[in-house]
C-alpha cells in the first residue's frame, strides 16, 4: 500500500494544489485532501489556533486537524516566496512552525522544506523541491522530472483559470455559472475568494444578483504585472501585488462590463489592511469611477449582513449606471 | 527645510543632536500623548497596526509645528512596517498637506530615490568627515539612552527612593538634548553614572522575581503607548530586562555587528521557528528561550494588536511556555488598550510569579533536608 500524504485545503491550496498533487503522485504517494471547509473544520480551527490569528489560517489549522491522524505524512511546504524579490506574508512563512508547535507534528511526519526564489530565482524553487521529495526519493533526477510534470499541470490549470474558470470547477469539478454581461470585479487572496464555505457562496449570491464575477486570478499575469509598475513602490507580497496590478489594471482600461468592485479581505489580514486603504484611495482619487465594496469576512461575519450588503452594492451598481445612462441622453440632448 | 520624524522612545534625543550638526533644521514632533494617537487611529487605516497610527499622528503633529518636510524609513518585508510610508503618504496627500516626503527605502525602488533621500537626510553630503563625526557622536548618545532606560529597569526594584533614580536618569536625558560635543556627552555619561552607583539599595536583593521583555521593537520600547508595563512591573518589586532596543533594530541588518545577546536568542529560537518570519518573530521566541535558561521567572509578550510576525511568534510561544516552564504573558497593545485592565493583569501575572517562587524554594529546602 503507498503511503498517504495529507494536503490541507486552505491557504496556498487553491494555488498549488495541482502542482503538489502531481509531485507527490510521480513520486509514487497517495494524496489525501482534507474535504472542503465546513462548519466542524472551522470550529476546530478556532479552538486550537492562536485567537488573534487570521481567520484563514485558523480554517488551514481546521484542516490539519482533521487529516493529521489519517495520513503518514503532512504536506506543509513552507512557501517563503514564489515570485522573485517578494515574500508571502509571515504567516505562510512560520506556517509549518506553527503547525509542528501546535499539534506536536513529529518532524519526520512534516514536510516543511523551503521553497523560496525571493534571491535565487528558479534555482530556489528546484532546491526546495528536491528538498521536499528528498524525504522519499534518493534520486534527484526523478524528483525533478516529477516537478517537471507537476509544472506542466499547474500550467495548465493556471491557463484554464484564465479562461474564466474558478478553482472549484477545476478542483471538485463544481458546475460552471453561465455567463452575465455585467461583471463585478472579485479581489482578495484566492482561499477566501474560492472558499465558498468561508466566504458565503459569494460568487454565487453575486451571479443570482444578476452579475458576472471576475477574480485576478482570470487576468493575464503580464497584465498585472504590467500595472504594478504604475505604483511607486509595489508591496512585498506576491498576492499583495497580484490584487493592486488587478485592480489598477481595471481601474485604468475601465472595461464597460465592470460594474464594481469588491475587495474581499479578512478581517485579521494583515498586507490586505493596508493594500485594501491603497487601492480604496485610488479608486476614490478617479472622477469617473465605479462603486467599491470592502467585505471583510472572519468567523463572526453573518450571512444575513453579507447578502444585505451585496444587495444594497447591487442596487448603488444599478443606480450608478443609471446616472450615467442620463447623463449621456442630456448631454446628447443639448 | 523643517524635518519632522516619528517617535520612538529617546529616538528624538539622538536625532535632536545629529540633524542640527548637520545644518538640518528639525521640528520634533511634541511627545506621544492621547491626541497623538487620536489623529492617528482617525486617519489611519481601520486595521493598520498600531505604530502606523501613532507614527502618522506624530507626522501631523509635527506638521503643526511648522515641520515641512518628513523623514520616514521604508523596508522590503514581509512584515508591515516597509510599507507606512507609502500609506503615510497617500494619508497625507489626500488630506492635502504640502509636504515633502523624504522615505528612505532599499536601493532596489531605484538606486536614485536612495542616494537622493540619503543626502536629503544627511544635509548634502553623505560621506562627509561631519557626517560621520555627528553620525558617531548621536549613535554614542542613542546607546547611551538606552543603557540608562536598561539601569532604570534593573534598579527601580532594589533601591530605597525611585524618585531618585527617575530623576538622575531623566536628567541625565534632559541634559543630552542640548550637547554639542564628545566631550559634553562624556562628562553627562559619568555624572550619571556616578549617581546611579551611588543610591541607597534594599537588602535581600537575590531572592527577586525576574522578568523579561520581548516582543515587536516599537510597542516594546515606547513606554508612552505601553502604558509604561516596565514601571508597573518595577513598582511592583520585579526586576526587568527589556530584550528590545533600537539600537540592535538597526544593527539587525548587520549580522557581524549584533549583541552576542541577540545572536544567541536567534540561535536558540532554531528549534521552534526555523527561520526569520519578519519584524521581532524570531527575536521574541528566541529571547524569550533565552530567558528561560538563564533562570528568569517569566515573560512579558509586547506587540500590536494584529502584529503578523509576532502572532506567528505568540502561537509558537505556547510551546516554549510548556517546555520550559514558563509563564507568558501576552499584551497586545492597540488604542483600544485600556489602562486599569493593562494593569490588573500584570499584578496578576506578578501575583503567580511569586507563589510559584515561594513554593520552588520551599521544594528546594525540603530536598536539601532530606539529602543531608
Amino acid at each position: 500500500m503507498n503511503l498517504k500524504v495529507g494536503i490541507p485545503r486552505g491557504l496556498l491550496f487553491y494555488r498549488f494544489y495541482h502542482l503538489w498533487k502531481t509531485f507527490l503522485e510521480e513520486l509514487g504517494l497517495e494524496v489525501v485532501v482534507s474535504p472542503p471547509t465546513n462548519k466542524l473544520i472551522v470550529q476546530r480551527g478556532l479552538t486550537y489556533g492562536v485567537e488573534e490569528i487570521c481567520f484563514p489560517v485558523k480554517v488551514f489549522l481546521g484542516h490539519v486537524l482533521s487529516l493529521k491522524d489519517r495520513v503518514d505524512f503532512l504536506f506543509v511546504p513552507r512557501m517563503v516566496s514564489f515570485y522573485k524579490g517578494e515574500y508571502n506574508c509571515p504567516k505562510i512563512l512560520g506556517l509549518p512552525d506553527l503547525v509542528r508547535n501546535l499539534f506536536g507534528v513529529s518532524p519526520e511526519r512534516l514536510i516543511d522544506g523551503e521553497v523560496n526564489v525571493r534571491e535565487a530565482g528558479i534555482r530556489g524553487w528546484r532546491r526546495g523541491f528536491l528538498e521536499l521529495g528528498k524525504k522519499w526519493e534518493k534520486s534527484e533526477k526523478k524528483i525533478l522530472r516529477a516537478l517537471e510534470k507537476a509544472e506542466n499541470a499547474h500550467r495548465f490549470y493556471r491557463k484554464e483559470l484564465k479562461k474564466g474558470f474558478f478553482p472549484e470547477n477545476l478542483i471538485d469539478q463544481k458546475p460552471l455559472y453561465a455567463p452575465r454581461e455585467k461583471k463585478v470585479l472579485l479581489l482578495g487572496h484566492t482561499y477566501l475568494t474560492s472558499d465558498s464555505y468561508i466566504n458565503m457562496n459569494v460568487v454565487q449570491k453575486i451571479h443570482s444578483l444578476g452579475y458576472g464575477v471576475i477574480t485576478q486570478d482570470m487576468v493575464e499575469e503580464q497584465k498585472v504585472r504590467d500595472y504594478l509598475r504604475f505604483v511607486r513602490k509595489p508591496s512585498f507580497w506576491t498576492i499583495s501585488n497580484e490584487i493592486i496590478g488587478t485592480a489598477l489594471a481595471y481601474l485604468v482600461e475601465k472595461d464597460p462590463s465592470v460594474k464594481g468592485y469588491i475587495h474581499m479581505v479578512s478581517f485579521e489580514c494583515g498586507p490586505d489592511s493596508l493594500v485594501g486603504e491603497l487601492i480604496e484611495r485610488w479608486i476614490k482619487r478617479e472622477r469617473d469611477t465605479v462603486p467599491y465594496l470592502r467585505l471583510e469576512i472572519d468567523e463572526h461575519t453573518g450571512e444575513a449582513g453579507l447578502v444585505t450588503r451585496l444587495e444594497a452594492f447591487v442596487d448603488m451598481m444599478e443606480w450608478r449606471h443609471a446616472q450615467r445612462e442620463s447623463n449621456l441622453s442630456s448631454s446628447f440632448a443639448s | 527645510m523643517k524635518a519632522t520624524f516619528p517617535h520612538l522612545l529617546h529616538l528624538d534625543v539622538a536625532l535632536g543632536i545629529l540633524y542640527p550638526l548637520l545644518g538640518i533644521e528639525i521640528v520634533p514632533p511634541p511627545p506621544i500623548t492621547q491626541k497623538t494617537i487620536e489623529i492617528g487611529v482617525k486617519l489611519a487605516p481601520q486595521n493598520a497596526c498600531f505604530p502606523l497610527k501613532v507614527t502618522l499622528g506624530n507626522f501631523i503633529e509635527g506638521i503643526e509645528q511648522g515641520a515641512d518636510t518628513l523623514f520616514m524609513a521604508g523596508g522590503v518585508g514581509p512584515c508591515r512596517f516597509g510599507y507606512y510610508g507609502q500609506i503615510q503618504r497617500l494619508i497625507l496627500e489626500d488630506l492635502g498637506y504640502d509636504v515633502q516626503f523624504v522615505l528612505i527605502d532599499h536601493p532596489r525602488y531605484g538606486m536614485k530615490a536612495f542616494l537622493d533621500a540619503l543626502r536629503s537626510m544627511a544635509g548634502g553630503k553623505i560621506a562627509s568627515l561631519r557626517v560621520i563625526k555627528a553620525a558617531s557622536l548621536a549613535w554614542k548618545v542613542l546607546r547611551f539612552t538606552e543603557d540608562l532606560e536598561a539601569q532604570r529597569r534593573a534598579l527601580r526594584c532594589q533601591v530605597e527612593k525611585k524618585e531618585d533614580l527617575d530623576r538622575i536618569i531623566d536628567g541625565a536625558i534632559e541634559r543630552l538634548r542640548n550637547i554639542e560635543s564628545v566631550d559634553d556627552f562624556s562628562i553627562i555619561r559619568k555624572e550619571a553614572e556616578e549617581a546611579l552607583a551611588s543610591l541607597v539599595r534594599r537588602a535581600h536583593q537575590e531572592d527577586l522575581i525576574k522578568v523579561g521583555i520581548v516582543g515587536e521593537v516599537y510597542v516594546a520600547q515606547e513606554t508612552r503607548i505601553n502604558f509604561n508595563v516596565e514601571r508597573i512591573l518595577g513598582d511592583l518589586g520585579v526586576y526587568v530586562h527589556n530584550s528590545v532596543s533600537t539600537v540592535e533594530y538597526v544593527l539587525h541588518t548587520l549580522p557581524l555587528l549584533r549583541s552576542r545577546e541577540k545572536l544567541e536568542a536567534w540561535e536558540m529560537a532554531r528549534p521552534y521557528l526555523k527561520r526569520f518570519v519578519g519584524g521581532e518573530g524570531i527575536d521574541s521566541v528566541g529571547s524569550a528561550v533565552r530567558y528561560a535558561k538563564k533562570g528568569f521567572d517569566g515573560v512579558v509578550h509586547l506587540y500590536p494588536f494584529t502584529c503578523m510576525p509576532e502572532i506567528v511568534a505568540k502561537g509558537i510561544l505556547s510551546t516554549v511556555s510548556k517546555d520550559y516552564n514558563l509563564p507568558i504573558l501576552h499584551l497586545a497593545i492597540d488604542e483600544h488598550s485600556g489602562e486599569a485592565g493593562l494593569v490588573t493583569r500584570v499584578e496578576a501575572f506578578v501575583d503567580v510569579l511569586e507563589r510559584r517562587k515561594k513554593r520552588r524554594s520551599v521544594t528546594e529546602v525540603d530536598v536539601s533536608w532530606i539529602s543531608s
